[in-house]
């Protein structure tokens, strides 16, 4: 007796969930010409789309080399990203650090196919080595995942697993400082960017608690296909 | 800038609305940012309870694992341990999900903070049933709870952390761990905790350098090679030093024990020492918890140790080098 199928098959369909969610998200943001949290929704989009299928074989699709080159691209803009945080607020972890560190696992989960377990099948594509991940490297990415979950539901400034906390704040800035804090910090998102304010579907769709929900789900999948792969 | 930095921050009245103490304006709830390393820890043991083998049958699985605990002790944890293990035998994937599914809602459950009393209520209980009923009391009837080993229990660290942490409006001074329970009460549990691990360190198969090289040896099958060959140095440095090591840490739980009573220099200094040693401990010794051989539930005892040490770190007023706090300033923005 193993692991039940219908475990994968949850972690599937939460993972195809998010990147069904993100793609809402994405055709929202065109439609009201609001860029904001769009690369980490097409993150979240092209990251549930691949574990969904790692998880559950029968749904994978798409070759290796096409998810590795998508994750490199994204955790090159999420670094990038990254790097103009600190270069602009100062010395503190970005949101996009996570969001880069997760580009980084999904890099790894390619170049690193697992051995035995079940839902290595959806990995065998991988045109890379067939050597093992380091299940120490697997760990620390497994934990930063677990903590990231908590951290984002404790968070009080929700949404900020797509915004961070520096654009959330930046409109009450704005209203206290008139807008020249605003400029100076670098943030040229507008007053309603930092929560997207999307007539009549910013508290359904555009909730920034559900923003949080799909990065806490989407740092489970990923915790949970790390701890597989130790 | 500096303006935005505050305003980033989780601050004690978004941690804790009922809280109106001297932090009040800002700073950093550091209760809280252990409150949730803790149910960090508790997510990952979540998912680590979903690995394959815990759903298997048999020697190699979670019932064989329970079994294992079993053998040796006396009988009424014996019985409790093997009953234990014969309905996980029986029922593995239903008993295992709800497993997973408890130290799930625990994790979350300090997460949010209407439901985190009753999920560190619920994360005391769980861990003293785990401690008998999964851990056979962590060996402590048999003479192998050597802290070095994780003794008595790394899940009993789980059960004193919830205490520890349990959320209370009020400072951090002296030190978070005296937030809820009190000064003199934290400082005796401290003490005791300690007294207690340095008694483990020099009784049974603790202090004999044959044990201690086997409690290694045991966990070295399937680390990964850099974690094998620090194991193999630990077992050739435990054959010729075990018994000198044992008593070195017996001495260093000592002198932590009665640290708190001490100067707040030497405290720190304590508690600086007694990091450093359970992180040693954890990757050398430990393995950290045999996760990365993949048949591990928990990461054993060095993290939670290390956690329960840092709550007792000494604030003063205005002390820029607020362990936690400094952290804190990070930890938030991970998102």
């Amino acid at each position: 007796m193993g692991p039940p199928s219908w475990l994968y098959y949850l972690f599937s369909v939460a993972m195809f969930a998010v990147a069904a969610y993100a793609v809402v998200l994405l055709v929202l943001s065109v439609t009201f010409k609001d860029s904001a949290g769009r690369d980490v929704d097409l993150a979240h989009l092209f990251m549930g789309l691949s574990m969904g299928g790692m998880f559950e074989t029968r749904w994978a699709f798409w070759p290796s080399w096409f998810w590795e080159a998508t994750f490199g691209i994204l955790l090159v803009w999420f670094v990038t990203r990254s790097a103009e945080s600190i270069y602009r607020f100062g010395l503190h972890i970005p949101h996009e650090a996570v969001h880069a560190t997760m580009s980084l696992a999904m890099l790894l989960m390619y170049w690193f196919p697992m051995g035995s377990s079940p839902v290595s099948m959806g990995m065998s594509m991988s045109s890379s080595s067939h050597a093992m991940l380091d299940p120490g490297i697997g760990l620390i990415l497994a934990f930063t995942f677990a903590g990231s979950a908590i951290f984002t539901l404790a968070s009080p400034n929700k949404g900020a697993s797509h915004h961070g906390t520096h654009l959330l704040r930046v409109p009450i800035r704005v209203v206290a400082n008139g807008g020249t804090e605003n400029e100076r910090a670098g943030a040229t998102a507008s007053p309603t960017s930092a929560h997207r304010s999307w007539p009549g579907v910013t508290n359904v769709v555009a909730n920034p608690r559900l923003e949080d929900l799909s990065h806490v789900v989407m740092c489970l999948g990923m915790a949970f296909m790390l701890v597989l792969m130790l | 800038l500096a303006e935005l930095d505050l305003a980033m921050t989780v601050t004690t009245e978004d941690a804790n609305p009922s809280f109106r103490g001297p932090t009040k304006g800002g700073h950093r709830d550091a209760q809280r940012i252990f409150q949730l390393i803790l149910a960090s820890i508790w997510l990952l043991d979540a998912v680590l309870q979903l690995q394959p083998f815990m759903f298997t049958r048999g020697s190699n699985g979670f019932s064989g694992m329970l079994n294992g605990v079993a053998a040796g002790n006396p009988d009424l944890v014996f019985h409790t341990v093997t009953w234990n293990a014969s309905v996980v035998y029986n029922h593995p994937i239903l008993t295992n999900t709800l497993f997973a599914l408890i130290q799930f809602v625990i994790g979350f459950g300090i997460a949010f903070k209407r439901t985190l009393r009753p999920a560190l209520a619920l994360s005391v209980v769980w861990s003293l049933g785990v401690w008998w009923f999964g851990e056979g009391a962590g060996g402590v009837f048999l003479g192998t709870a050597t802290p070095f080993g994780g003794g008595p229990g790394g899940v009993l660290f789980y059960a004193l952390l919830a205490v520890l942490l349990w959320p209370r409006k009020g400072s951090d001074r002296p030190f978070v761990a005296a937030r809820f329970v009190g000064e003199s009460a934290a400082k005796v549990i401290w003490a005791a905790t300690w007294t207690l691990l340095s008694v483990l360190c020099v009784v049974g198969s603790g202090r004999q350098p044959q044990g201690l090289h086997d409690l290694v040896a045991g966990l070295d099958n399937g680390q990964p090679g850099w974690l094998a060959h620090i194991d193999r140095a630990s077992e050739s440095f435990f054959l010729a030093h075990g018994s000198v090591a044992a008593v070195l840490l017996g001495v260093v739980c000592v002198l932590a024990a009665f640290s708190v009573y001490a100067s707040s220099t030497f405290t720190r200094f304590m508690i600086v020492a007694v990091v450093v040693t359970f992180a040693v401990i954890w990757i050398a010794v430990q393995n950290l918890g045999g996760i990365l051989a993949g048949g591990a539930t928990d990461p054993n005892s060095g993290p939670l140790v290390i956690l329960l040490a840092l709550t007792y770190w000494p604030v003063t007023a205005d002390d820029p080098s607020r362990v936690g706090l400094r952290a804190a300033r990070l930890v938030p923005t991970v998102r």
